[in-house]
């Protein structure tokens, strides 16, 4: 169905742009791949039901499963502290998408 | 349950010697070394109690410890550990004593820690009955002692890595023997695992454990080919020397070869291996005492000879072996410690410790020369001494060793040439100490008595014990029962044998060494030749640099410089597992039918938007296009979140988003503006790896997703949550009442990304923050040009409208007083409401977070948004607030339960406090990145 091609095409993207030498370009896909992950997560409930979980408005027929969102929210959270540490290795040297260390003239490109 | 007490008092003395060297000093060691001595009183009832049993009695104490593994806490009192326990307790309080004047500076708190802590360690060692407790007290000794010769500056940092090293060697065929024992056993506690039949049952297993054991023993007791790391502990101070590596330590490793005679004593490659190696250390490091100058190297090298004899003694196994052993021990122990401390003095007085520098001290210090000569004789074995007594005891056990009498007279021959060895050493301490050498000058002059009294007692009590040598019948004979199945055996210890051929024997050796040591002169050089062009030191160094080595040769096979090396093998087989799991599961037919109602139409919306900003994401070169296609994912992946019916996921990742695509700008300042391009033939390996991953996934999903009813947990939080919590929001119901357990891990690892980035920060040069650009041109990837931007010249409106910092930020700064307000009311509310309806914790901290970024866009200049240690208080803080709560919860019966009271009419839950402590956390993270990323240490230029 379609959520799971959504998914699809978000860890394709997610483990491209891992593979890559930047480590901003991984940061970016640690933050695709963790959509992926949250979204598959949040269908675990079952994509049928997608009524909002608030006791005084709704539809019990409809509504969402509570539990993965509960998870989701964290994990959303958690993300974003990670990226921003990881972004933060990013930022120290002059780039974070070289093989060649300017200081010496080293090239590591293995 | 005096054992117990015994072992508790053992353990705060070290606790109470923080306070006492803080007070006292250095003289902490006169009451620490009386509660070294009140607290084997407080064990006599226990000891009473063992004496009134006779041989073969024990006291013991067992307290279940682990009752799923069977494991028991069982401590056992007889007389092995009693003569040991006393050992450990009468010389720790003399060396403690005899510290508080050795060291002339410093309060010596971790010297009495380490050595109180290793004392408590040592009894619990001698004490216990389980095995595995045996082997954990058995490596805190080891630590204590790699601890107390680390602690003795750089001389002793090499030193202790060996040390380290060696008896951890040892400790590792502990844990092996323990746990075959264990296994094959089925129980850990010592005296059934003796009665155990499968020590005659499996001769194999046995010769197995045997050589772990003996190893283990060896390593402790500094036997070969362990033996370097005794006189490489010299580097520590002579209180240390003459506790550890006279009577404590040293002495574990013997009392384990004791304790598992009871096991071993026919075992044939124990006793071969105990004999062999033992009588080998005796003769050759007996001869490298002699080859030393330095005396405390000298003892050091005695001592390793003296446990050589005592571990031959014990592998002979016949009750007159242990019982010789035992005594030995006991005498060792005593003139050993002691002909250490008064090697200090001479050292403290002299200035030296070197035989070559010494001059001749027996007038100038008359009471230490005769200290140390009564030790010295009882080292070699003189009458009437407790040495000869052991000594002669020692040559008659091997003489009457089990087995051919012509190879008890060999041993007694090899033991006869190790006397010899002995012989010369001591005649080289006095003679060169005290004999030989120039006239002392005036102010070398007797050590206080407060000092040389401790050294002096073990030594001189040696005098009397050997007239009384009768009395030790009783404890010697508890031990050897405990150490050995026999029922009863009396030594029989006296002064006098007779004339025996162990008496002819050493009458040889002192006519040998008498003669030899006469002839001194002459010999001194021959002996003091190197034997070998390398030593114990060099082989254990080349062994380390060949470990290391091949290591790393090992190391290189994998070693990549960047991470898709092991991303790129490590996503494939996930994909294939996950892939190949799907289709197994679907040629099983165990996938049901999908539900109805799983497609929406707003999904194929976002598929779109999704795929398209994925494909550019990976094609783009832009480090800025990128941050914009991510924010263009993020806001897509909202809208499926929100249509999906979680209100708080959505408001979450909507505003995490922003932040996310805030941070990426703060640190795309700093790096160049483009992507650098990889090689093609990797491009398309990594495209088909992406592929792969992406397919496999999308096949899981769509295997297990939407194909079954709502789960039992859902249903049951459904219908219960309100009840139970009283809240309408059930999501934030189960983060903050529920399941707050999970939130509160969160927040720890919220907090600890926030403290890391700091450390990050703080431990790198600034300059690497900064650099300064590469000056080669050629390099295009780490050549950073300053934009090209062509605007009009200085001093026009243009220039200004894109240079003048101040007025182009002035708009925002107005706005700020407006907005700032506006989103803390936002937050206050979204925090308060949260319950109820969406919002919470941690969609409050995150809108103020924002107002936290606005703040920062605001400002005129790059600066930190906060003085440093405030986010630190707030993530500090928030954790700590959520601990509390969670600790209240205790109240109702567990951690974080919830607990409910009124409040102004409505009714308030102890989880909103619990929130508090979720929203600093993560207000005070997302500063931490604004604090060290936005700020730059170089004040950027104003424009006017």
């Amino acid at each position: 169905m379609i959520l799971a091609l959504t998914i699809g095409v978000l860890v394709a993207g997610g483990v491209y742009l891992l593979l890559q030498r930047s480590l901003v370009r991984l940061a970016i896909g640690v933050g695709v791949l963790s959509h992926a992950v949250n979204l598959f997560l949040l269908t675990a409930g079952g994509p049928a039901y997608r009524g909002e979980a608030l006791t005084n408005r709704m539809d019990p027929a409809t509504v969402a499963d509570p539990l993965p969102q509960a998870f989701v929210l964290t994990a959303i959270v958690i993300t974003l502290a990670v990226t921003i540490f990881l972004l933060a290795l990013a930022v120290i040297g002059r780039n974070d998408d070289t093989w060649r260390i300017p200081e010496t003239g080293e090239e590591h490109d293995r | 349950m005096t054992l117990v007490w015994l072992l508790v008092a053992l353990a705060l003395i070290p606790l109470a010697s923080l306070g006492l060297t803080t007070v006292m000093g250095r003289a902490a060691g006169w009451p620490l070394g009386a509660a070294f001595l009140v607290a084997g009183a407080l064990a006599w009832p226990a000891v009473r109690d063992l004496l009134d049993q006779g041989p073969g009695g024990a006291v013991t104490w067992s307290h279940a410890w682990v009752p799923d593994l069977g494991l028991e806490l069982a401590l056992r009192l007889d007389g092995l550990s009693l003569v040991f326990i006393a050992l450990a307790l009468v010389i720790g309080a003399l060396v403690f004593f005899y510290s508080t004047t050795y060291f002339t500076s410093g309060t010596q708190r971790g010297f009495y820690l380490i050595m109180s802590a290793f004392t408590f360690a040592m009894v619990a060692f001698v004490l216990s009955d389980n095995l595995v407790l045996m082997f954990l007290t058995w490596e805190l000794t080891s630590l204590a002692s790699f601890l107390l010769i680390a602690r003795s500056g750089h001389a002793g940092e090499a030193a202790s890595m060996r040390t380290l090293l060696l008896t951890f060697v040892g400790g590792l065929a502990l844990l092996v023997a323990v746990a075959l024992i264990v296994t094959r056993t089925g129980s850990s506690v010592f005296s059934e695992v003796i009665a155990h039949p499968v020590w005659q049952a499996d001769p194999g297993f046995t010769s197995l454990v045997a050589v772990l054991v003996a190893v283990a023993g060896f390593s402790k007791a500094a036997q070969f080919p362990f033996h370097l790391w005794l006189p490489d502990a010299m580097a520590a101070a002579t209180p240390v020397s003459a506790y550890l590596h006279a009577a404590a330590v040293v002495k574990a490793g013997i009392y384990l070869l004791f304790r598992f005679t009871a096991i071993f004593h026919a075992t044939v490659i124990w006793n071969v291996l105990l004999i062999g190696l033992g009588l080998l250390t005796a003769c050759l490091a007996g001869y490298f005492a002699l080859q030393q100058s330095d005396l405390k190297k000298l003892m050091a090298y005695s001592t390793v000879s003296q446990l050589g004899l005592i571990t031959a003694t014990i592998g002979i196994g016949t009750e007159v072996a242990i019982a010789a052993a035992v005594l030995h021990t006991i005498a060792h122990a005593f003139f050993k410690s002691g002909l250490f401390m008064t090697v200090g003095i001479i050292d403290h007085q002299n200035g030296t410790r070197s035989i070559d520098r010494l001059p001749a001290l027996r007038r100038a210090m008359p009471f230490t020369f005769v200290t140390v000569l009564i030790g010295a004789a009882s080292m070699a074995g003189a009458p009437p001494m407790l040495g000869f007594v052991s000594k002669e005891n020692i040559f008659a056990a091997m003489i009457d060793a089990p087995g051919a009498s012509a190879l008890g007279l060999l041993l007694l021959g090899v033991a006869a040439l190790g006397a010899v060895l002995t012989f010369l050493y001591c005649g080289k301490i006095i003679t060169g100490a005290f004999l030989d050498g120039p006239e002392p000058k005036d102010e070398v002059r007797e050590a206080r008595w407060v000092t040389l009294l401790p050294a002096a007692i073990p030594i001189l009590a040696g005098v009397p014990f050997a007239f009384l040598v009768g009395r030790f019948d009783g404890p010697v004979e508890l031990a050897v029962v405990a150490s050995h199945p026999t029922m009863a055996h009396n030594p029989g210890f006296t002064l006098w044998h007779g004339f025996s051929l162990e008496l002819w024997v050493t009458i040889a050796v002192f006519v040998i060494g008498l003669a030899l040591v006469s002839r001194r002169a002459v010999l001194r050089p021959k002996v003091e030749r190197d034997l070998l062009s390398f030593d114990g030191v060099g082989v254990l160094g080349a062994l380390a640099r060949l470990a290391t080595r091949s290591g790393g040769a090992f190391a290189r096979l994998v070693r990549a410089d960047h991470p898709a090396h092991h991303v790129g093998p490590i996503a494939a087989l996930l994909s294939l597992l996950l892939g190949a799991g799907s289709l197994a599961l679907w040629a099983a037919g165990a996938v049901p039918a999908v539900r109805p109602g799983v497609n929406q139409f707003v999904d194929v919306g976002v598929l779109l938007v999704v795929t398209g900003s994925v494909i550019a994401l990976a094609r783009t070169h832009s480090r800025i296009g990128a941050a914009v296609l991510l924010g263009g994912v993020g806001i897509a992946l909202t809208v499926q979140i929100f249509m999906l019916g979680a209100p708080d996921v959505g408001l979450t990742q909507l505003l995490v988003e922003v932040l996310t695509v805030l941070v990426i700008m703060l640190v795309l300042r700093k790096l160049p503006v483009d992507f650098g391009r990889g090689r093609k033939p990797q491009r398309r390996v990594k495209l088909a790896v992406a592929v792969l991953s992406g397919s496999a996934a999308a096949l899981a999903a769509w295997t297990v997703m939407g194909r079954r009813e709502r789960s039992d947990v859902a249903t049951y939080y459904l219908d219960n949550a309100t009840q139970l919590t009283g809240g309408d929001n059930i999501v934030n119901v189960i983060l903050v009442e529920l399941r707050a357990l999970d939130t509160f891990g969160e927040l720890a690892v919220l907090g600890m990304a926030g403290i890391a980035i700091m450390a990050v920060f703080a431990s790198i040069p600034r300059v690497l923050l900064d650099p300064e650009p590469d000056p080669d041109p050629e390099s295009p990837v780490t050549y950073v040009p300053d934009p090209d931007i062509d605007i009009a010249p200085e001093g026009t409106r243009p220039h200004r409208a894109l240079e003048d910092v101040v007025a182009n930020t002035q708009p925002l700064r107005l706005l700020q007083r407006v907005l700032v307000p506006i989103l803390v009311v936002i937050s206050a509310v979204l925090f308060w409401r949260g319950h109820n309806a969406p919002g919470g914790g941690f969609i409050a901290a995150l809108v103020a977070a924002c107002a936290v970024a606005y703040v920062y866009m605001a400002k005129a200049a790059d600066g930190p948004v906060s003085r440093p240690m405030i986010p630190v208080v707030l993530i500090g803080g928030g954790v700590l607030v959520a601990t509390a709560t969670g600790l209240l919860g205790y109240l109702r019966g567990e951690f974080l339960q919830p607990l409910y009271w009124e409040l102004l009419g409505t009714k308030v839950a102890s989880s909103l406090v619990f929130d508090v402590g979720v929203y600093a956390a993560v207000l005070g993270v997302v500063m931490v990145a604004f604090n060290l990323l936005g700020a730059d240490d170089v004040k950027e230029e104003v424009t006017e």
